[in-house]
């Protein structure tokens, strides 16, 4: 069974300029330890389909479920029960550290501060963030804020990491190494859905997907991939 | 091809071929300065010139840096084929023997690149630019083919973009020892990695844009 699925979702938006569809009835299945990358072009609904698939954001119609449950009954509660988001950009107090960062979500579950401390520690060590432990926001690279983000989502033991555009500033000589920390994740059974714009956040991924016109395209599953038959041309089938 | 397993006449029969497209080698220089001879287009020619650039050798030991550098990537039917290749360099005055070479009991001819070698290497490299336009042109010429079986069209745009995407999951990531600026054959590698990784990202952007215009030439015909 997939840990992650998506049914016939669809998301509109309303704005000064008008309603726009982002998603058209997208479904997506993710299964344990399975690294499914996103492509898509800018403004094509990407961070969007990772909110509503983090259940940050509800679905205005389909099913969004994790580990079988509806997201749109349990509502925000799964949310680091369990799924941990990761968004683009790094936002924490100023004067405040990276450990300060990684022990929020932990404080914020009652976990006692010593031992939240210790589970950051560890969680930034994972990330490879070890020693930006003591760093301010400002003082973080691109990619150490990623390894951050990934430190403060894995102190709670996801079992399943969404990541928006993990890559996104992340200077070249960076970038390998936190795809490679990504699928490293997976191998040891994590689930892990993210967003790219740039191919190569592709690489290595189990599944790549491409968002395009509120339409997610790409190979299913292997164990839901439908066997089909050769189409025949039009003129033979007709004759 | 295992060039390190040849056999014993092998050699001898390489070196009776080099005289012999060396001689014609020569006869196409002679074309070649007179400004009529036809553009080089073999890539195994330009790939070699490349080697002889990198380190002036001889014939033999060319063919082994060969196989080692472009294995797959610009496979040899067979290992006379740098010989041809090498005469046909000397024969645009791409490459020259390096006088003293041919001495001794075991004559070894060392060839090096003139500068017109090095000047034209320079101008194909850039000049791939163009070959990466004509291919591209071809793929969607030949797709063209199609515009009147949109259900198939949309199938093979469909199929093309599944393709990429698998093209992009492929790409390895580079380990930490690779990405050293100071490990010259990793670093090559991942620039060739790098640049494919870029095209697939063209490529997926383009069926975006495709599907969309192809969409608008649906709407605007007429039914049947």
């Amino acid at each position: 069974m997939s840990l992650l699925e998506l049914q016939h979702v669809h998301k509109r938006y309303a704005d000064d300029a008008g309603e726009r569809t982002i998603l058209r009835g997208v479904s997506l299945q993710a299964g344990k330890g399975e690294l499914v990358v996103v492509w898509g072009l800018r403004r094509s609904g990407r961070s969007t389909l990772l909110r509503v698939a983090a259940g940050i954001e509800p679905a205005d119609a389909g099913t969004v479920r994790f580990d079988g449950r509806d997201l749109a009954a349990s509502g925000e509660r799964l949310l680091g029960e369990g799924i941990g988001y990761c968004q683009k950009t790094l936002r924490f107090a100023d004067g405040h550290t990276a450990l300060d960062h990684a022990m929020v979500g932990l404080l914020s579950r009652w976990v006692a501060p010593a031992k939240a401390r210790v589970r950051a520690l560890g969680a930034l060590e994972r990330a490879g963030a070890a020693h930006c432990a003591r760093m301010t926001r400002r003082e973080l690279s691109a990619a150490e804020a990623m390894r951050v983000s990934l430190a403060r989502t894995l102190a709670l033991h996801p079992r399943l990491v969404v990541v928006d555009e993990p890559v996104k500033g992340v200077e070249l000589s960076e970038r390998d190494p936190i795809l490679g920390l990504l699928r490293t994740l997976a191998d040891e059974g994590v689930t892990v859905l993210a967003s790219t714009g740039e191919s190569t956040g592709l690489s290595q991924a189990d599944r790549g997907l491409v968002l395009g016109d509120g339409e997610l395209r790409g190979a299913p599953p292997r164990e839901l991939a439908p066997v089909l038959p050769l189409r025949r041309l039009r003129r033979e089938a007709s004759g | 091809m295992m060039i390190g397993a040849r056999q014993p006449n092998l050699a001898i029969n390489l070196r009776i071929r080099y005289a012999v497209v060396m001689k014609a080698g020569k006869a196409s220089g002679d074309a070649a300065e007179r400004g009529d001879a036809a553009p080089m287009r073999s890539p195994v020619n330009w790939a070699l010139l490349g080697l002889v650039i990198e380190r002036p050798s001889y014939a033999y030991d060319l063919a082994q840096r060969f196989e080692r550098r472009y294995g797959e990537t610009l496979p040899l039917s067979n290992v006379g084929h740098i010989y041809t290749a090498l005469g046909v360099l000397d024969g645009r005055a791409l490459v020259e023997e390096i006088p003293g070479t041919r001495e001794g009991r075991q004559p070894k001819p060392h060839y090096r690149a003139t500068a017109l070698g090095l000047k034209r290497y320079g101008e194909w490299l850039i000049g791939q630019v163009g070959e990466d336009r004509r291919r591209n042109q071809l793929f969607v010429l030949a797709l063209g083919a199609l515009t009147n079986e949109p259900e198939q069209l949309r199938a093979v745009m469909a199929g093309y973009e599944q393709a990429c995407l698998a093209e992009g999951i492929r790409t390895p990531i580079a380990g930490a020892q690779e990405t050293g600026v100071d490990n010259a054959p990793a670093l090559l590698g991942r620039l060739g990695e790098e640049e494919n990784r870029l095209a697939v990202g063209a490529k997926l952007a383009w069926v975006q844009y495709a599907r969309q215009e192809l969409k608008k030439l649906s709407g605007h015909r007429r039914p049947e």
